[in-house]
């Protein structure tokens, strides 16, 4: 069912570029002010990998979408199998052999897995009725040509985050894809799933399907990528072979700077103990007898895998959620408070990881946003004096250097890192003493994170606290003083900063090693 | 006791807690009554349940959508004014059915262009058709109930061997195709698909706009032939029958297990919650409880109903 233009020149073309599947050629796309790409190059080969990568607002998910058909490109020219894709739409894209994985969960929750797969093509018999059998045995052949097993019959709500990306997957194989365009599809994935989907990666390799790979996780891509293509500011920088470049040059050639300085670690000298959890559980999150403490002047590092509790001890101890057992002794004095607002009054903030949800009102101005957890403090009668708010959120805005016109912008026409900066002005202007940062710099461009790390660093020499959980073990590495490792709803392992190097803690996080082995168990620092 | 034995125990041990709460108000009303256990009164039941079962099973269509249909109650009666209306101008009786069933599909169509292509709320553009459509039925009818000796239509309302009514084996047929196109159609999957993701369903290549306009085509005209049976049933076509069974509808929805967002439910669930509905309301008459009660009481029961409804649900979302 393709639909390819034929003209004189398109037949030309074809006999010189067999070679690639896809060619971007000089494409340009300006939005209202910005210019989002500018007379950007790209091709990509049957089997191969090619990473696409840039720091948020290169124009990478741009490109994505010209190449998908969302948009057209103002420039240039798109060619798939050689041949000049004019006009594109998404549903043509599809039926050149385009496809695309978003980052977003696309699939439909009360859907079974063969339902998801074959949504826009359902099969019939009869007329009307759905041939659902058809469906199952079809749905069963393409997850196993993928090396998968996933039960058809399982709703999609029932579905481990990896095995609905192999369903994506699956659903973009039915089109007869030979493009598949995959962003970011580990951003939520545990290690052993990364293993899983990269081996699914390497089927479709060996099926002659070219993948482009937006990702910002850049030991990742040297594992599974082959070429890689930096973009900047929506300038084209370079295509490399990713055998051929360094993490740092790669890097260097993102931001256009070098990286070394990214990670800057002061020793302050811990104070006083402000928090400390003994015991805590809860049957509802999993939370298993877990014991930690956090110092005036220092940064503590949670780090395990997903999945592994982190963030349901991050939510208990801010109350977000109730817990069974255990006390939370805050400022030397146990809480019996109950609810997040208790939390706050304690001196306490929390910076979900999901800020767009959780920490902010998208739809609300940065001013708003900023007194959103303070108002009770800074307007004690109960009125909100906006020209007030707005001054106080200014100061805000220049403490952090948030980048926004002004506190009178909406949020979330802000970048990912200065609406994390937005969130850490909330918490700033409630006075808190306690920060918990639940993966404080995803989705956040190398830019802004060294912003961020310089703040926390700021926070730790202002004597107040941080519990930092993260995932990439570099950042908790280079900014922590001490790291708890989690497993399984619980702690496993205590580093001091010069104890920790990534295989420790990987190996704490991950089941194959027996606890009792770390060698550095929770119980000898704790006293 | 043999493998037969053996599932249906399994059947009756998953029942939702609707099933044991409907099974329980059959054992009190009896008790209290010893009118209640009769043939009649299970006649009565059906009779009572029957049309609203259509209307629900419509409802919950929308509502898997994660839509909301308010002028359902509205269409019913415009269905029933249209078919008593064609009648007494002179149309054969399959005429006039198919007139009212129509009118249905019509005022549904104009709710759906409403919704899916001028992306008005659901709960403004529905509340809205319902005004429109019940000044329309006043207007016609002169605010009077009209109504109709046509035999053939009548049959509708009438009974096989002096017991079975033809109404609610009528009812019981659509309410079973219902969930078959639930179930076994393209349309009924992509309905739980634009309640579950409407923007994952759209990026796969679902034509969601279309589809979301047929969910109110196709709940116009379900409900629409509930109107023209409750018009037959009752011989008469009243311009404010319908008013309030949008809400008996939602209710029954709600109970019978379906999540006002996200896609989840069923209709098999609705049925239990139509049951729930209907043995309250007759229950209450056969005890004979003073009428002017009733209203308040199955407000509140049902709205007590719900609640324990959703924080299950909640539960339940909590586990997945």
């Amino acid at each position: 069912m393709r639909r390819i233009p034929s003209s004189a020149a398109a037949e030309s073309s074809s006999l010189a570029s067999s070679e690639y599947v896809l060619q971007v050629r000089n494409v340009s796309k300006a939005f209202p002010g910005v210019q989002a790409l500018d007379n950007v190059s790209f091709d990509l080969r049957p089997g191969e990998v090619h990473v696409l990568l840039g720091e948020n607002g290169a124009g990478k998910s741009t490109l994505m979408k010209i190449i998908a058909g969302a948009y057209r490109p103002d420039a240039g020219e798109i060619l798939i199998d050689g041949r000049p894709a004019v006009n594109l739409t998404p549903r043509k894209a599809q039926e050149l052999g385009v496809g695309i994985i978003y980052q977003e969960f696309n699939l439909v929750p009360y859907l079974n897995v063969a339902e998801n797969i074959f949504i826009d093509q359902l099969p019939t018999r009869q007329l009307i009725r759905l041939d659902h059998k058809t469906a199952h045995r079809k749905a069963r052949e393409i997850l196993a040509s993928l090396g998968m097993e996933v039960p058809t019959h399982a709703l999609a709500v029932e579905l481990s985050t990896a095995q609905q990306q192999v369903v994506e997957v699956a659903k973009a194989l039915t089109h007869k894809s030979r493009i598949l365009i995959m962003d970011e599809p580990t951003a939520s994935l545990t290690d052993r799933e990364i293993e899983q989907l990269f081996m699914t990666i390497r089927e479709l390799k060996s099926k002659g399907i070219g993948i482009i790979y937006i990702s910002h996780r850049l030991r990742e891509m040297k594992e599974i990528g082959d070429r890689v293509t930096v973009l900047r500011d929506g300038k084209y920088v370079g295509t490399h072979e990713l055998s051929e470049v360094t993490v740092d040059s790669l890097v260097t050639m993102m931001v256009g700077r070098e990286i070394d300085l990214l990670y800057e670690h002061e020793e302050v000298g811990p104070g006083e103990e402000v928090l400390r959890v003994e015991g805590l559980s809860s049957k509802a999150t999993g939370l298993r007898d877990v014991s930690i403490t956090l110092r005036r002047g220092e940064i503590v590092g949670l780090a395990g895998l997903v999945g592994s509790g982190r963030t349901e001890l991050a939510r208990a101890i801010f109350n977000a959620d109730r817990h069974d057992a255990g006390k939370i002794i805050i400022f030397g004095k146990e809480t019996k408070s109950k609810t997040p607002k208790d939390s706050v009054r304690n001196r306490v903030a929390l910076l979900p990881e999901d800020r767009k949800r959780q920490g902010l009102a998208l739809i609300l101005s940065v001013a708003e946003n900023v007194l959103s957890a303070s108002l009770d403090k800074a307007f004690p009668r109960g009125w909100v004096d906006l020209r007030k708010q707005k001054s106080i959120a200014e100061e805000y805005i220049k403490i952090l250097r948030i980048a926004t016109p002004s506190g009178d912008q909406i949020t979330q026409y802000l970048s990912g890192g200065n609406q994390q900066k937005v969130v850490i002005a909330k918490w700033l202007a409630t006075g808190s003493e306690i920060f918990i940062f639940d993966e404080p710099t995803r989705g956040i461009d190398v830019g802004a994170k060294r912003e961020i790390y310089a703040f926390m660093n700021k926070l730790k020499k202002e004597n107040r606290a941080v519990l930092m959980v993260s995932s990439e073990l570099p950042e908790v590495i280079g900014m922590s003083d001490r790291i708890f490792v989690m497993r399984e709803g619980t702690i496993v392992a205590e580093f001091s900063r010069d104890e920790a190097t990534q295989e420790k803690i990987i190996s704490c996080a991950m089941d194959a090693i027996p606890e009792k082995s770390t060698g550095n168990g929770i119980d000898q620092n704790a006293a | 006791m043999g493998n037969a034995g053996m599932n249906a125990l399994k059947i009756l041990l998953n029942m939702p807690k609707i099933f044991w709460v409907n099974v329980a108000l059959i054992v009190a009303f009896s008790l209290i009554s010893n009118r209640y256990m009769t043939i009649n009164n299970a006649i009565n039941i059906m009779q009572q349940g029957a049309v609203l079962l259509v209307v629900t099973a419509a409802m919950t269509i929308v509502i898997l959508s994660e839509g909301l249909d308010l002028s359902l109650g509205a269409v019913m009666t415009m269905a029933g004014i249209v078919s008593v209306l064609a009648l007494r101008a002179g149309w054969p009786a399959p005429a006039a059915i198919l007139a009212g069933v129509l009118s249905g599909a019509f005022l549904g169509a104009i709710t759906g262009t409403l919704i899916a292509l001028c992306k008005m709320s659901p709960f403004i553009a529905s509340l809205g058709m319902q005004g429109v459509i019940y000044g329309f039925t006043l207007a016609l009818t002169h605010s009077k109930a009209v109504f109709t000796d046509n035999a053939i239509f009548l049959l509708i309302g009438s009974r096989i061997g002096h017991y079975v009514p033809v109404a609610a084996i009528l009812c019981g047929i659509i309410f079973l195709a219902v969930w078959a196109i639930l179930h076994h159609t393209k349309f009924g999957r992509y309905v739980i698909a634009i309640g579950g993701n409407e923007a994952g369903a759209r990026l796969s290549g679902v034509n969601t706009t279309f589809w979301k306009w047929f969910v109110y085509v196709f709940a116009g005209t379900v409900t629409a032939m509930g109107g023209v049976i409750l018009a037959a049933r009752l011989q008469v076509a009243d311009p404010i029958v319908g008013v309030g069974w949008e809400f008996d509808a939602i209710a029954a929805t709600v109970l019978g297990g379906t999540s006002l967002v996200k896609g989840r439910g069923d209709v098999s669930g609705s049925f239990l919650g139509v049951l729930l509905i209907v043995l309250l309301r007759n229950g209450m008459d056969v005890v004979e409880m003073p009428p002017i009660w009733e209203p308040a009481l199955m407000g509140t029961i049902i709205i007590l109903a719900i609640a324990f409804q959703v924080r299950a649900s909640m539960r339940e979302e909590a586990r997945a």
